[in-house]
């Protein structure tokens, strides 16, 4: 059974039909690459497998872990085991970035009957993760993504990600913002989380991270479809000649 | 003939007066009969106001103020009660008040630096009584009739003076605690705060209390800051929802001068905060963050005017409100840039968050600017919890109650997290958390 199971999914935002019959197989342990011109719906999709508000499922369906993903509130879809690391992280003034992270890990312990984390194990696996990463302890205690430069807003994502252990990452263009050092350490940090049953699918622009994080398969989305998928030499051959000449562009 | 917009006060309140003022404290010293019987002679001339008062537009306090209330008595109050609201750390001096009395018994303001006073207006009446006319008569201009009441019927206060340079570690806490247990009645609680040139005081004021006979607190406080004096004012609300509470406040600030005031409002039938900050002098900076929670029928109105008399002064507003049930809050705030007031920087942001379609805000932010090189802004938001945070918190896998409830707590934590006692931003939290619904489930350790 695939961890994850796309099947001619559609939706629509706002009245308008975005995702237009996806498809997508992911098997534990797999890293896959979703790359595509702007506005070609790669963020629809991610939101769409999350369960935000306002995003419309008209066709197709999702199974999760052999599970009906799309009938699922979003933070059951965390509980089952899904993270999103989003494209535009969203600032909280007035909470702690670290009182939320232990909120949140125990929300999901909680809806998987599982105790609450020990505050010491609890720091630990933190300062862990903000090593891993290469993210100051100073940023912790500030409240969620606020005065966060954008670059540090990616990190952080990728720190609740090492924080709540997920079975299934789907990073939205979380290289976009990271110069090439913090790109390469956040790219080490997701190859240390890889391995194993997790598995990942990673929405991006350039195949510089692909160079870090080998993905198994890549796809090309454009205009709602996913048109073409391959090895990982698909994005190379993509960062040669653009998505030009993919049919449904012009259409 | 335009319909009246003030009404007199009630015959009760003269029946009060005259009955009372021989026995009101400093009553033997013809110079303060005679100021009171003039501050009286005013309340006269001014009228309570009506809702057709421009500023009283939105809060209708003559109900509860129109009949003259019996003097409040202090009480033996709840000593675990009183404890559970000390603020400010152990070193810190606190003066007592309950049902407005001065309480020294319990207050404790031993071992002050030199050059710093605490005295109380009682006292002075028995030691400095020819002092007492100059701290307790309001500003010629005074156009408020509470402020005169307050002159005409005070019967406690603090006066708090340090000398220049004196800058006390301790903060001084001020504790009002209203025991309506058993009575009900008003009090005229009258507060001087002075500070001498770079002088420096965190002062923390309390207001809490319990029970449900109807209290009316009017509250007048005076502040003067010296050049390059600097005043921490942290102020909690909380008194029981059978309260009226009313405090009016006007700051001086000469130059250079620095107030930071953080004022939170979760308690009381009906509570209005006026504040007036002058900045006398260049380069005074006034900050000041608010935060009001009314619930149920509650009714908060904050009342703001800053004043930019001269050049070179910074100020900046940040008041929110978070509103339920069938609770209403108001704000008003006026920045006012004189001609003379060059190069200065006001900001002023109100932010208000509704939870139910019952709860209602008038949010009124005006500017008034009559020099040309200045900075100024202001906006004001009347909304819901914003959904891109709610999915960011569920996405992570908070419930959606449990998302709701910390958003919630984190539209107020954003104020709280400028105050600066510990000990009082715990209190306020815990009282945000006991206001925000659901706020119960959500684990309190952690939470500013
Ligand atoms: N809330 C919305 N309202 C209206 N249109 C929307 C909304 N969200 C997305 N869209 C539209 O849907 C299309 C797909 O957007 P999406 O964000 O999924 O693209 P993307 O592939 O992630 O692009 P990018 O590479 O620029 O991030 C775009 O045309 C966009 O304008
Ligand atoms: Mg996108």
């Amino acid at each position: 059974m695939a961890l994850l199971e796309i099947e001619d999914l559609r939706a629509r935002v706002e009245g308008k039909e975005i995702l237009k019959g996806v498809s997508l197989s992911l098997e534990a342990g797999e890293v896959h690459a979703i790359m595509g011109p702007n506005g070609s719906g790669k963020s629809t999709l991610a939101y769409v497998l999350a369960g935000r508000d306002g995003y419309e499922v008209t066709g197709g369906a999702v199974r999760f872990l052999g599970e009906d993903l799309l009938a699922m509130e979003p933070e059951e879809r965390a509980a089952a085991g899904l993270f999103l690391a989003m494209q535009y992280p969203v600032e909280i003034p007035g909470v702690s970035n670290m009182y939320f992270l232990r909120q949140a890990l125990n929300a999901l312990r909680k809806a998987r009957g599982e105790e609450e984390v020990k505050p010491g194990e609890f720091l630990k696996q933190v300062r862990a993760a903000a090593e891993l990463l290469g993210m100051p302890q100073e940023l912790l205690k500030r409240d969620i993504n606020v005065g966060f430069s954008g670059g540090e807003k990616k990190r952080n994502e990728i720190l609740q990600l090492a924080v709540l252990e997920p079975r299934l990452a789907v990073l939205d263009e979380t290289d976009s913002g990271l110069d090439i050092d913090a790109l390469k350490t956040v790219a080490q940090g997701v190859n240390r989380l890889r391995g194993g049953e997790r598995a990942f699918l990673i929405i991006t622009h350039y195949q510089r991270l692909l160079n870090h994080i080998v993905p198994d398969r890549v796809h090309v989305m454009v205009d709602g479809r996913i048109l073409r998928s391959g090895g990982k030499e698909l994005a190379l051959e993509l960062e040669e000649r653009g998505y030009e000449g993919f049919a449904g562009k012009a259409a | 003939m335009a319909r009246a917009r003030t009404v007199l006060p009630d015959p009760s309140y003269e029946e009060l007066f005259t009955r009372a003022r021989n026995r009101l404290p400093g009553s033997q010293l013809p110079e303060l009969a005679e100021l009171r019987r003039q501050a009286w002679r005013r309340v006269c001339e001014i009228g309570l106001p009506t809702s057709r008062v421009e500023e009283w537009k939105y809060t209708s306090i003559l109900g509860r103020v129109q009949k003259a209330l019996p003097l409040l008595e202090a009480t033996a109050p709840p000593l675990e009660q009183l404890k559970a609201a000390f603020a400010g750390g152990v070193e810190a001096r606190r003066l007592i008040f309950v049902n407005g009395r001065l309480v020294p018994e319990l207050s404790h303001t031993g071992g002050l630096p030199d050059g710093m006073a605490i005295t109380s207006l009682e006292r002075l009446a028995a030691r400095q009584p020819e002092r007492l006319a100059a701290l307790t008569r309001p500003a010629e201009e005074e156009g408020s009739a509470f402020a005169w009441l307050n002159a005409a019927f005070w019967t406690s206060g603090a006066v708090v003076e340090l000398a220049a340079g004196v800058r006390p570690q301790a903060p001084l806490q001020l504790l009002f605690f209203q025991d309506a247990r058993e009575q009900a009645g008003m009090t005229h609680p009258r507060l001087v705060v002075r500070l001498g040139p770079g002088a420096r005081l965190h002062l923390i004021e309390s207001h809490l209390g319990e029970g449900e006979a109807g209290q009316w607190v009017n509250l007048v406080g005076a502040v003067e800051l010296g050049e390059g004096a600097e005043l921490v004012h942290e102020v909690m609300q909380a008194p029981p929802q059978s309260a009226t509470l009313l405090a009016r406040s006007r700051i001086q600030l000469a130059a250079g001068a620095r107030l930071v005031r953080n004022i939170a409002s979760l308690g009381g039938g009906l509570v209005r905060n006026e504040t007036e900050v002058h900045l006398c002098g260049s380069g005074a900076e006034a900050l000041l963050n608010g935060l009001y929670m009314p619930m149920e029928r509650e009714h908060v109105d904050q009342f703001v005017r800053v004043h930019h008399e001269q050049p070179g002064c910074h100020s900046d507003q940040f008041f929110k409100g978070i509103v339920g049930g069938k609770a209403r809050a108001v704000f008003a705030g006026r920045i006012m840039v004189y001609r003379d007031a060059q190069k200065t920087n006001a900001y002023q942001a109100n932010n208000n968050l509704l939870l139910s379609d019952e709860a209602e805000v008038d949010t009124k932010p005006e500017l008034e600017i009559f020099a040309d090189d200045v900075k100024c802004s202001h906006g004001a938001t009347v909304g819901a919890l914003d959904p891109s945070a709610l999915f960011y918190l569920r996405a992570r896998g908070l419930p959606q109650a449990v998302a709701e409830s910390l958003l919630t707590y984190a539209f107020a934590g954003e104020v709280l997290e400028r105050v600066v006692d510990p000990h009082l931003r715990g209190q306020m939290a815990r009282r945000v958390l006991d206001r925000v619904p659901g706020g119960g489930a959500l684990e309190a350790e952690g939470l500013v």
